[in-house]
């Protein structure tokens, strides 16, 4: 019989619906690289620079009754004024922030990342926004810890999969007694169980710590100095938006110049202090 | 325990509610119409739609909610398909709350007795008759305890949709945790809310039950 369009055999008729699917994804595909062009260019020309965090990671991002705060919202809209664009602001958990820069859902991701070098192969990082380096938190009442090393033999919770969980980790090894390393989901529960007496110090950041401190003062105190090696924050973007992280890095380093970063600092962290001028080389 | 945390997030907590209840309403509505749609198609006879219906159920079903609601956002992305996150929020939960609806309403119109069927072809109803006035009016009886069960159920899982980025109860308690390093009195909150939202629910379940159960008392 002779094969038309209109008397396929069955074979005739999966071969053309399979070749039918592929050039639909190709056209698709197509379509994608044409949304994939520049991101600076389409953020100028929307006028709205839409970014991505997670509002619980005080003091960097807060949802206070829900508005926007933080360090993070301070110094964003700084780096808008300087694109001259509107920011727009996701809250996003964190599990879904890197997927969805990824999947192009939003231009930026500014939730502060630790600069690590399995991290620099797959993301863009901005200059650095804020120190990261491991420090510890106790309760404001024990006084059996007044430096890091005191921690020996003692009972340290952290987030999972954390840059300073695995700083702690490292640290503790080369301490004379074990010390009981609890994992927790997020610092929030490694927090409470820290008032709670379950563990005797949670690490974290210096300036989450700090902050964290500095709201509950009759619960936590620092312990000081911080003990890892030093690291920093930064926002990260996708590896084919250069040109947005250069412009977004020359924003940073104009509101370094004029004072602008020094005030958002003392306004969330009591002080201030100088930030490295170029992405530093990951030690972790 | 500070009771002045909760006070004090109250408004906050209220909207997400809002939002809560009306991911959770969208969700059930799309999901009644693609439940009866679907149960429909199953019980039709025709090889084709009751294999699509049968299809359907057993993909919805046993996909998990998270993993639909980070396909429909992330996934299609890729393609170029941009869905809107409240989009993609409704439609997770009503894809997969149609599924089950479906099964409820199968299972309620099963429970008929057949002999009804047949005695009322009998004695002369038409097709649509039976449908109108003998098997629907009693499925629909039967379905009203286990649709309230799904329709908690969902309400519970429309948790899950702060990962396209919603703002609902469950994620704006965790917010409001961080942000007061008091996680007892704002999840505390959240749960006050949901058994609040979930008794309303059971309630219109009651009336609903009653409303359809008049002339049939037992």
């Amino acid at each position: 019989m002779k094969s038309t369009i209109y008397s396929m055999t069955r074979r005739d008729a999966l071969k053309s619906g399979l070749i039918g699917a592929a050039s639909a994804g190709a056209w698709l595909a197509g379509l994608r690289g044409a949304f994939a062009d520049d991101t600076l260019a389409n953020v100028k020309k929307r006028g709205e620079l839409v970014i991505a965090t997670e509002m619980q990671f005080p003091p960097f991002d807060i949802s206070d009754n829900g508005t926007y705060k933080g360090v993070d919202r301070d110094l964003i809209d700084e780096v808008g004024k300087e694109l001259g664009v509107k920011v727009k602001y996701l809250d996003l958990p964190w599990t879904s922030i890197l997927p969805g820069l990824e999947a192009r859902k939003f231009d930026l991701c500014i939730a502060p990342v630790t600069i690590t070098k399995e991290r620099m192969q797959r993301y863009l990082f901005t200059l650095p926004i804020a120190d990261a380096t491991a420090a510890l938190m106790k309760r404001a009442n024990d006084a059996s810890i007044a430096k890091p090393e005191d921690i020996a033999g003692k009972a340290v919770g952290g987030q999972k999969g954390t840059s300073q969980l695995a700083q702690l980790k490292a640290f503790a090894a080369k301490l004379p007694k074990p010390v009981e390393v609890k994992e927790y989901v997020d610092n929030n529960q490694s927090y409470a169980d820290l008032a709670a007496g379950r563990i005797d110090a949670s690490v974290n950041s210096f300036p989450n710590l700090a902050y964290a401190a500095s709201q509950r003062a009759d619960t936590f105190a620092m312990v000081t100095p911080p003990f890892g090696t030093p690291t920093y924050f930064s926002w990260v973007g996708r590896l084919d938006d250069k040109s947005l992280i250069d412009a977004v890095n020359a924003a940073i380093l104009a509101t370094e110049g004029d004072g602008r970063m020094a005030k958002i600092q003392k306004a969330w962290f009591g002080q201030s202090f100088d930030l490295p001028k170029t992405v530093p080389e990951p030690q972790l | 325990m500070q009771p002045q945390v909760i006070a004090h997030s109250l408004a906050y907590l209220t909207l997400a509610a809002g939002m809560t209840i009306y991911v959770s309403v969208a969700g059930i509505v799309l999901g009644m119409g693609l439940g009866f749609a679907v149960c429909l198609a199953r019980v039709s006879g025709n090889p084709v739609l009751t294999r699509a219906g049968a299809f359907y159920v057993s993909f919805f079903r046993g996909v998990p909610v998270l993993v639909q609601l980070l396909f429909i956002y992330y996934f299609l992305a890729e393609f170029g398909i941009d869905v809107p996150a409240m989009a993609a929020a409704i439609g997770g939960l009503g894809l997969a709350s149609g599924a089950f609806q479906a099964e409820i309403l199968r299972g309620a119109l099963n429970a008929v007795p057949r002999g009804q069927a047949e005695a009322a072809t009998a004695v002369g109803f038409s097709r649509i008759d039976i449908w109108r006035r003998i098997l629907l009016p009693q499925a629909l009886r039967i379905s009203v305890p286990p649709l309230i069960n799904e329709f908690t159920l969902l309400l519970k899982a429309s948790s899950l949709v702060s990962v396209v980025g919603i703002a609902e109860l469950t994620r704006v308690s965790m917010n409001i945790a961080s942000s007061t390093y008091r996680p007892l009195e704002a999840y505390a909150g959240a749960g006050l809310f949901y058994l609040a939202i979930n008794l309303c629910l059971a309630g219109l379940g009651i009336l609903a039950e009653r409303r359809l159960s008049a002339g049939s008392a037992r």
